[in-house]
């Protein structure tokens, strides 16, 4: 469902706090001692409990939560069809499978479009899907077949693409793309922004380019700036891009105002590397300095990365004053 | 290297395993071929070992060992790594439910480096005849100065304070410094050669990532622990040779922070480095949560090193008996004999010893005698300072134990990997300080740790691994498998390396690298 979004619409980068028990239970599902059924049926429970839980908080756009994805990689892998998983080399949920690629991608599904019908069916709000993007998958599965990095990462674009346009088809209308592996390998940016153009060409969607700094197990994998993203950025044919700033600083908000973006641009403004609660009004200051350099039409609220490290209590903490916080900033604005 | 026996105790010799009811379970952990003299003589541990199933056959015999009581009853033969510990040479360990009830599971264990065997039998007789009688009976005639408690809060943590707090004192009556302790006679985070590679490998990463235009502008380390401050200054030095050989320039850029709790070890420690002049500094800061000094830091550290913090932070033990898990309370004493001879000594009566002992914890040594008497007080005191112990079943609902920063998950973790039957620690302040120091690293930063380990679980079942004296501080193993629960949580692998620097020496040397 789309509907109308108020000024600085506030929304997820994708992914809700993990319940320890589910984490365990994602773990015996490994060890076989849970079957697929049950296991799905958790999912399903607190996906329905994330939304609600951002409903509550007062998030504009929702996602599922994404509690059914054991990490940003493995729940693409094991679907695409010419990528083989290696299903014995994990015994922890959240780490990676061991895959590899050893032919041309087939073109096929990923059975993505069943979030797309969840999202419809449990909530309506404006909703959003978030799909880790071909960058990132490249760093991730083993590559034995393209002569190069890029030529696999443009043939998983055009994957994707068919993926992106599959999860339109079945109702989606906001999409983003992941790629926090770029701050890792600034030296891959010029065909980077290749593959995400080949992911989204022809797509009838908003589509939102996310870069981070990483969180696997709440901690980045990165530092750096965002400097080496410009000018490449510039030729991203995507509707916004999405940043990390809270944990960071807003350093590189300047970037912005210098290269004058053509799209809307997602400030992360929650450190979700820390479970301390910011307050509303810390959250307002940062919107404010993110006002200084972007257009209140152009700029999106979000914490700085997914929710998932986090415990239950401090992720929806941390939502609320999110929330509070552009409340007191739209109303200062007149909006 | 462990055994278990399945003696037969009841009265008319040896009888058919298989009559289950009337086994005792006796457990022979850490023998060692290379203790065993040359010829057809048996170590003295062999020795003591037969003596004490000798003895046991006797009791039974004459009917002090009820055989109803055989079913239930443990025998642990220990060789123990601190030969100075808070143990007697033989003791018993009741097991009670979570009210503190006595249970039938009963335990007796003997110290096989400290016992005597002229003794020996006596002392099994009464550790036996102990077992039958009720839980409050005292039949050691002990002076107790406590309740029973959990080890993180017991009374070896206020000796410990007082130690560290009154080390100058101590060290002029005894004549030798702390270091003079140690196994080594020196401490191994001073070793020129480990100093020497340490360096080597920091440089190596600061490269690499300078190769990669990954470098911070600035390059922080951080050393928990400071001692006397010869292993950063040492550290310092050979970093700042290095990088002049190589032409590297990361010295300009070196930022190197000495944190400890104790004023005066940091004070004395930045003299030590003060020709390094704006690029050390110290902070106060308490190895339980360098995270809280350290807030601004949070992401940025490139280097932290501890040597022999972790294995004098408090910590737990846990037990797991036929498939329960039980916590060790432990109940603090001084000796029965000891108790006279302290007591005639000073001019005290056995009353008012627990009273004196309490003031010597709150106020120090000087507040219980003047001058030199106070301390040797206190030495007496700590020599005849013993810890008697239980095993409580552990509620289901109980969390005390689970330390702060970790959770349930991090334990059935452990538990997952560990043998069924087991004595363990939970390495509570070791894994609190842990949890709190990986949130400083910068994403390819690196913690590196030189301590006493037990890095798998399976090791717990090879030797008794409990706290020792060290001087007039304690020590004990640190549970490295719990460490690597810990850190996998978060997002690190953790292994741990030999410590080749000193021959024989227990330490090995625990590093993080990131997991993907």
């Amino acid at each position: 469902m789309s509907s109308p979004l108020p000024i600085l619409p506030t929304t997820v980068i994708g992914s809700y706090s993990m319940p320890e028990w589910l984490e365990r239970a994602k773990n015996e599902y490994l060890s076989r001692r849970l079957s697929r059924r049950d296991l799905d049926e958790m999912h399903d429970a607190v996906r329905k409990a994330a939304i609600k839980d951002q409903e509550i908080a007062g998030i504009d756009i929702v996602s599922d939560g994404e509690a059914q994805r054991d990490n940003m990689i493995d729940y693409f892998t094991e679907r695409m069809p010419g990528v083989q998983v290696d299903q014995g080399s994990k015994r922890f949920y959240y780490d990676f499978y061991e895959s590899v690629v050893r032919s041309k991608l087939a073109t096929g599904t990923l059975g993505l479009s069943e979030e797309a019908k969840f999202l419809g069916r449990f909530t309506d709000h404006n909703s959003k899907i978030s799909i880790s993007g071909p960058h990132t998958l490249v760093k991730r599965i083993q590559n034995k077949h393209y002569p190069t990095e890029e030529a696999f990462a443009l043939d998983l674009g055009r994957m994707l693409n068919l993926e992106l346009k599959e999860l339109v088809r079945a109702g989606a209308t906001r999409l983003q793309i992941d790629e926090p592996y770029f701050s890792g390998f600034p030296e891959d940016v010029s065909w980077a922004f290749k593959a995400i153009n080949a992911m989204v060409d022809g797509v009838n969607a908003h589509i939102t380019l996310h870069i981070c700094y990483g969180n696997r197990y709440g901690k980045p994998s990165f530092e750096g700036s965002y400097q080496f993203l410009f000018p490449a950025i510039l030729e991203a044919k995507v509707q916004a891009v999405s940043m990390e700033f809270a944990r960071r600083g807003e350093d590189d908000l300047e970037l912005f105002k210098k290269f004058n973006v053509p799209f809307q641009v997602a400030i992360g403004v929650i450190d979700v590397k820390t479970n301390e609660v910011e307050s509303a009004g810390f959250v307002a200051d940062r919107i404010r300095r993110g006002l200084e350099v972007i257009g209140p039409e152009r700029l999106i609220i979000t914490p700085d990365c997914g929710l998932v490290r986090l415990p239950r209590d401090v992720a929806f903490s941390k939502l609320n004053a999110m929330v509070e916080g552009t409340r007191a900033v739209r109303k200062e604005l007149g909006k | 290297m462990a055994r278990r026996l399945i003696k037969t105790c009841s009265g008319g010799g040896l009888r058919p395993a298989e009559k289950r009811p009337d086994a005792v379970i006796v457990h022979i952990n850490h023998i060692s071929q290379s203790k065993k003299p040359k010829g057809n003589q048996r170590s003295p541990q062999s020795e003591l070992a037969s003596l004490v199933t000798g003895s046991l056959m006797t009791l039974v015999e004459e009917g002090v060992l009820d055989a109803r009581l055989a079913p239930s009853l443990r025998i642990h033969l220990d060789w123990i790594q601190y030969k100075t510990n808070f143990r007697d040479p033989v003791i018993v360990r009741r097991t009670t439910n979570p009210q503190g009830q006595v249970l039938p599971l009963a335990e007796i264990a003997i110290d096989l480096r400290q016992a005597e065997a002229s003794r020996l039998p006596e002392e099994l007789a009464r550790a036996v005849q102990n077992i039958g009688a009720g839980p409050e009976s005292n039949g050691y005639n002990h002076l107790y100065l406590d309740e029973f408690r959990p080890y993180r809060d017991c009374l070896i943590w206020a000796f410990n304070r007082l130690f560290w707090r009154h080390l100058g004192d101590w060290e002029a009556l005894s004549g030798k410094g702390f270091e003079a302790a140690l196994p080594g006679g020196t401490s191994d985070a001073n070793h020129p050669q480990a100093v020497h590679d340490s360096v080597a490998d920091f440089w190596t990463l600061l490269r690499d990532l300078e190769n990669r235009s990954q470098l911070p502008q600035e390059i922080v380390g951080l050393e928990i622990g400071v001692g006397s401050g010869a292993r950063a200054a040492a550290w310092l030095d050979r970093f700042k040779a290095l990088d002049a050989q190589c032409g590297t320039n990361f010295y300009s850029r070196l930022h190197f922070i000495l944190g400890d709790y104790s004023p005066t070890s940091l004070e004395r420690a930045l003299q030590a480095v003060a020709h390094h002049g704006e690029h050390a500094s110290g902070i106060p800061l308490d190895a339980l949560n360098p995270e809280k000094s350290l807030t601004k830091y949070r992401f940025k550290l490139m280097y932290v090193h501890l040597t022999n913090v972790y294995d004098n932070l408090p910590f737990d033990d846990l037990v797991r008996r036929d498939g329960k898990l039980y916590l060790v309370e432990v109940r603090a004493y001084l000796n029965g004999p000891a108790v006279d001879r302290l007591t005639a000594d000073f001019g005290l009566t056995r009353q008012e010893l627990p009273g004196i002992v309490k003031k010597l914890l709150d106020e120090g040594p000087y507040a219980v005698y003047p001058g030199e008497k106070g301390v040797e007080f206190w030495r007496r005191v700590w020599d005849t300072f013993k810890l008697e112990e239980r095993l409580r079943v552990l509620d289901d609902r109980e969390e005390d134990h689970v330390p702060p920063g970790l959770n349930r998950t991090h334990l059935e973790d452990l538990l997952a990997e560990a043998p069924d039957d087991v004595r363990f620690h939970i390495s509570r302040g070791a894994g609190e300080s842990f949890a709190n120091t990986l949130p400083l690293l910068h994403p390819r930063g690196y913690l590196q740790v030189q301590d006493i380990f037990v890095s798998d679980m399976d090791d717990y079942r090879k030797g008794f691994r409990g706290p020792g004296k060290l001087d007039g501080s304690l020590v004990t193993w640190v549970n490295g498998a719990l460490l690597r629960a810990v850190g996998a949580r978060a997002g690190y692998d953790v292994h741990f390396a030999p410590f080749p620097y000193r021959p024989g020496t227990k330490t090995s040397i625990l590093y993080t690298t990131q997991r993907d």
